[in-house]
């Protein structure tokens, strides 16, 4: 009726004869992130955000050297992983840094002398990374950057919060703060005094500091709060509390500002990957705050030692171990 | 019962379609279907026919354009064809070779090569294409090598051997021709792991004289943009006939506004993304205060 008969005599059974190339099935949590150009789990990224967050709001860290790592091992591209977190950084720092306000745990004042310095850091950070991008030794610079950096930190935290730990158990009274200890940083010009921080210091080194995280922003794609709060607490001595308050406060817009300046640049922030991780994060951010401030300094230190070290110690690996796989693509830089 | 009916329906539309390229109404391709049927001469299905006038092979895909929305994560393309004055006896005969191939666009690819410097792994080469295809499959009736030489192969495009890959060159100068082998070998291997080149040896079967299908599944992290997908006819190792159709990738919804927003007004996405950001996290927090924290 249809066919005509040699036709059909030779058809093979219709249906189960097809041996195609293994088909993914499709998953319904799964999500397409357009600029990513993949399809990722809601429930994972959610989870992603979460854990990021909470550690966010636990120490004042942006989480951005977690969230990059992170993402890229789903497979998100680099350069969208980087943008796409300095974004999830903006929404997590904000509602970390507004919990910490309204504890009373913000110095504006000291925030907007970091922030100053932190905007001419950025623009010096993204100037080398175009540079560093030519000369194609941009990866090797990141990685030598996050070891080395996590690496000090991460050591110089741990050995600090042990022997706090040990003086607090052997019953000699933890000093906090030494006051009245006097270093060079009291010795500089420009005093200003930051009555929240109980400081009358120079403005300089704040400056510096708020200079170098921005620096680290745009090279590393961190918010920078791993160096900014050892930074504050062991250099000025600011009072803990104050620290992490004070350090979001920074973050929220050195990360705008780096938002800004990668979707502008290389299109490479994600929205929709973004507003997931965001709703991950602030819940996270929430419950790590209210964590936060039930543990003690010395103990919120010591842990923070621990991840920084971990992550160290999983980029050092990479770079010392011979990589079963010697070569790597990637997206030539403009090419996107 | 169902079966016999889906089949011929199924074949109805694949004859009509390798008649009639331009898509018509259905009234239409049936007309045409049973037109085109008709002088076919039907001689006996055992042997082959006794006709000397050359094959032809027309091919098409399931779908032209696949859409890409929220939701997806891959799709599968069907590709089905045709071959005029099919002289095969069956389905089952093998006379004829069928390769498949999807190729997406050519784009400039980045290779990196590491090396051991002062005790450290980092990149001490690099090595630069001007045009490397996004997307790679081939499906043939059974493996490539077995119905045609190398030349052949490579002179049409075929395999995974074959692939176009053009050096850029820059690159091309500095390396030798080894090494060269060695990074084009590199981003086989590594595009086939992360299953954007692939192969199936036995991907595509004929399910009639003249009719043969193939599967091919696209991986959702295949770049959006026009696909291609040629068909290739065989006998006895001579190329008898090829055939090319075009599948395009497309955003679809809120997934193509927010990348046209993203590429066209950057800046202006860029504080629209901070806003979001802002709002989520003030959001958040007024939320987490009202529930008393």
């Amino acid at each position: 009726m249809c066919l005509p008969a040699p036709l059909r005599s030779g058809a093979a059974p219709l249906g189960p004869a097809d041996p195609p190339f293994a088909h993914e099935p499709s998953r319904p949590m799964n999500i397409y992130l357009p600029i990513a150009e993949m399809s990722e789990s809601v429930l994972v990224l959610l989870g992603m955000g979460a854990a990021v967050g909470f550690l966010s709001g636990l120490f004042g860290v942006g989480g951005g050297f977690l969230i990059t790592p992170l993402l890229m091992f789903t497979g998100v591209p680099a350069p969208v992983a980087v943008g796409t977190s300095t974004a999830q950084l903006v929404a997590s720092s904000v509602s970390g840094a507004l919990a910490q306000y309204n504890r009373n745990n913000v110095d504006i004042k000291l925030g907007s002398v970091l922030l100053a310095g932190g905007v001419v850091g950025t623009l010096i950070g993204v100037e080398i990374v175009r540079i560093l991008r030519q000369a194609g030794q941009f990866e090797l610079f990141l990685a030598l950057c996050y070891v080395l950096f996590l690496g000090v930190i991460g050591t110089l935290m741990l050995i600090e919060s042990v022997q706090t730990v040990w003086k607090t158990r052997s019953g000699v009274p933890a000093s906090s703060r030494g006051r009245g200890e006097h270093s060079w940083v009291h010795g500089l010009p420009l005093k200003m005094r930051f009555h929240r921080s109980k400081l009358y210091i120079s403005a300089i080194p704040p400056l510096l500091i708020g200079a170098f995280v921005g620096f680290l922003a745009a090279i590393m794609g961190v918010g920078g709060g791993f160096v900014m709060v050892p930074a504050l607490i062991y250099l000025l001595r600011v009072p803990t509390n104050v620290v992490v308050g004070t350090s979001l406060f920074q973050t929220v817009f050195v990360a705008a500002a780096a938002t800004i300046l990668h979707a502008g640049t290389i299109s490479s922030v994600d929205l929709v990957l973004a507003a997931i991780l965001m709703v991950g994060g602030v819940i996270g951010a929430q419950l790590g705050a209210s964590a936060g401030s039930q543990l003690k300094g010395e103990q919120l230190r010591l842990l923070l030692a621990g991840i920084v070290l971990l992550v160290c110690v999983r980029l050092g690996w990479d770079l010392v171990v011979a990589p079963a796989e010697l070569y790597s693509l990637a997206q030539p830089a403009g090419a996107r | 019962m169902m079966r016999a009916v889906a089949l011929c329906v199924m074949s109805l539309v694949v004859a009509a379609v390798a008649a009639a390229p331009v898509l018509a109404a259905d009234g239409t391709l049936v007309a045409q279907a049973a037109k085109k049927a008709k002088p076919r001469p039907v001689a006996a299905p055992q042997q082959p026919m006794p006709t000397s006038a050359p094959e032809r092979v027309e091919a098409d895909v399931s779908t032209r354009t696949i859409a890409i929305t929220s939701g997806y994560s891959g799709a599968e393309i069907l590709v089905f064809g045709a071959i005029e004055n099919s002289r095969q006896p069956s389905a089952e005969s093998g006379f004829y070779d069928v390769a498949v191939v999807i190729e997406g666009a050519p784009e400039p690819l980045m290779v990196r090569k590491k090396g051991r410097v002062a005790g450290l792994w980092v990149n001490t080469a690099t090595f630069n294409f001007n045009a490397v295809p996004s997307y790679y499959a081939v499906a043939s009736t059974r493996p490539l090598e077995e119905f045609a030489d190398a030349a052949l192969l490579d002179d049409n495009g075929l395999g995974l051997e074959a692939v176009r890959m053009s050096a850029a060159a820059d690159s091309a100068v500095r390396v030798s021709s080894e090494d060269l082998i060695a990074f084009k070998d590199a981003v086989r291997r590594l595009k086939q792991s992360a299953d954007l080149f692939k192969r199936a040896d036995y991907g595509v079967i004929f399910t009639g004289r003249s009719l043969f299908r193939a599967t091919i599944a696209l991986p959702a992290t295949v770049p959006v943009g026009p696909l291609t997908a040629r068909v290739f006819l065989f006998h006895e190792g001579k190329l008898l006939s090829k055939y090319q159709a075009r599948v395009v990738l497309e955003r679809e919804g809120i997934e193509r506004w927010l990348y046209a927003f993203a590429f066209e007004r950057p800046f202006l996405y860029g504080i629209a993304a901070v806003l979001l950001a802002l709002a989520t996290g003030l959001i958040a927090s007024a939320a987490f205060r009202r529930r008393g924290t």
